[in-house]
């Protein structure tokens, strides 16, 4: 490489090096700049990290595995244990459910989540199904109580949650793993619940008890947070408890990724981004130049499985010179399509009003 | 000058090293006193809420075990809505890729 060259290289990666954004030192809590969500399967140095607490990092040989609860044979299995049961993998989206928060209007308290509170990896453990079959689940037991072993201070109520038992035994998997290799601590390790196709909250971080119940599980982030409106209303309005429901599936969004900022008439673009969904595909995604009036197919990659999300690309000719606005929509594989505004919220969940970029056309 | 831009590159901090500054002004001491224990400044800096919605963090965050005497709230609650309301901008510290 000659000396141009290197001082070439060399300040485009000092422009843009590869960076995460802190959005709270500690606990960790770091976005993705949406500009580098550009690979099918999310690189785990780039994967966003979302922590409600600082968790204490076990010691393999003695970490177990505890199920209890509603079971015939309760368990205590070590990761060597799980990994002598039959491989499961997926490769599936992991969104937060804040992602998006701090570009809702009027704002809330919370992580301002732009853009970059997701990614997509391919996960691989074992299914909650085997490990709940040897345990033998009761008749009645309808849901599965989560626990990780992040422990907080003070009176903070601790992240404990709950899946319906129904969801957990259809496609949930442990996994142990994360895009080839061991799953990272601010990943959850050793282990960590992957559930496909519904928010971050259900994903269950540094895991060390399942324990299926009859009822759900209570507390602060099942009562209180982690809600969704029964009959969402105006921007600003609040509803108690009671007025919500647990929220689950992923909305409908896409993001675009890539465009330039600047082009002339003369040329073709590249437009580039991603699309993913509760639902377990995405139909199509489209862009418009002209403010939603008209739309046109991007062409969808073909990489794919159930809850993982959909790169897309669009070639772009710019109609006439000044400010071009480009918007995407997805539409997932069950029909429902992405809304111009998001469904405001007030915990700000599940952001997905389409993404628009701004583009320079010279003559 | 390749010496200047590999020296920007290696000055990303990791995360969790490196955290915002919070504004000089009254209400500053008792805010790093009763919220530091728990989270970084980012967290504090990044909100953008009405005084009304301060002041019902601000409770909430008493009850869950912040030490903040009684007499400081509102000293506390001026603060944050001063620095920290809804036409607050935000630019998180970009940090290294997380290994
Ligand atoms: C005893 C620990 C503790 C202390 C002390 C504390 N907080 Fe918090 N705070 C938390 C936890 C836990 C959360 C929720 C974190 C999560 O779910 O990601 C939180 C969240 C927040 C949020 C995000 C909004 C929300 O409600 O989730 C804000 C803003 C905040 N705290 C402000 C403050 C301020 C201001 C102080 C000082 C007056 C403070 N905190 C002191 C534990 C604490």
């Amino acid at each position: 490489m000659d000396r141009r060259t290197f001082l070439g290289i060399t300040a485009a990666t000092a422009v843009m090096p590869k960076r995460l954004l802190q959005m709270n030192g500690y606990p960790l809590n770091l976005e993705t700049p949406l500009e580098l969500l550009t690979d099918y399967l999310t690189p785990n140095d780039l994967f966003f990290v979302r922590s409600h607490w600082i968790p204490r990092m076990p010691d393999l040989k003695t970490w177990r595995l505890t199920v209890d609860g509603e079971v015939k044979k309760p368990l205590k299995l070590s990761l060597a244990d799980l990994k002598k049961m039959p491989l499961a993998e997926t490769t599936c989206v992991l969104q937060c459910a804040g992602n998006g928060r701090g570009l809702q209007n009027p704002p809330m308290p919370g992580v301002q989540w732009r853009y970059g509170a997701v990614g997509n990896a391919l996960w691989r453990g074992v299914r909650v199904k085997d490990v709940l079959d040897r345990a033998g689940v009761n008749a009645g037991a309808a849901h599965l109580h989560t626990f990780g072993s992040d422990d907080p201070p003070g009176k903070v109520p601790p992240f404990q949650r709950s899946i319906e038992m129904e969801k957990s035994l259809d496609d949930c998997i442990l996994a142990w793993e994360m895009n080839g290799v061991p799953l990272p601590p601010q990943h959850g390790a050793p282990l960590r619940l992957i559930v496909p196709g519904w928010a971050g909250d259900h994903w269950m971080k540094w895991l060390v008890r399942l324990s299926p119940q009859k009822a759900p599980q209570s507390g602060f982030y099942m009562d209180t947070a982690y809600r969704w409106p029964l009959n969402p209303g105006a921007p600003g309005v609040a509803f108690k408890p009671e007025e919500m429901k647990p929220l689950t599936e992923l909305a409908v969004k896409s993001n675009i990724t890539t465009a330039p900022k600047a082009v002339t008439m003369r040329g073709i673009y590249d437009i580039r981004g991603f699309a993913f969904s509760g639902a377990p595909d995405i139909a199509k995604v489209e862009i418009s130049d002209d403010n939603g009036a008209t739309w046109k197919a991007a062409q969808l990659d073909a990489r794919h499985s159930p809850h993982a999300w959909r790169l897309w690309h669009y070639r772009w000719t710019p109609a006439k010179p000044g400010r071009a606005t480009l918007l995407a929509r997805a539409t997932d594989s069950r029909g429902a399509t992405q809304p111009r505004e998001t469904v405001w919220n007030q915990s700000g969940y599940l952001f997905n009003g389409w993404h628009s970029v701004d583009i320079e056309v010279k003559a | 000058m390749t010496w200047l831009l590999l020296a920007i590159l290696a000055a990303l901090p990791m995360p969790g090293t490196q955290f915002k500054q919070l504004p000089d002004s009254k209400g500053k001491a008792e805010i790093e006193h009763a919220c530091y224990t728990c989270h970084s400044p980012d967290l504090l800096a990044q909100q953008r809420l009405t005084p009304k919605q301060w002041t019902a963090t601000v409770e909430k965050m008493m009850r869950w075990g912040a030490e903040l005497k009684e007499s400081d709230k509102q000293v506390a609650i001026d603060y944050l809505s001063r620095h920290f309301g809804p036409e607050n901008r935000f630019t998180p510290t970009a940090t290294t890729p997380m290994k």
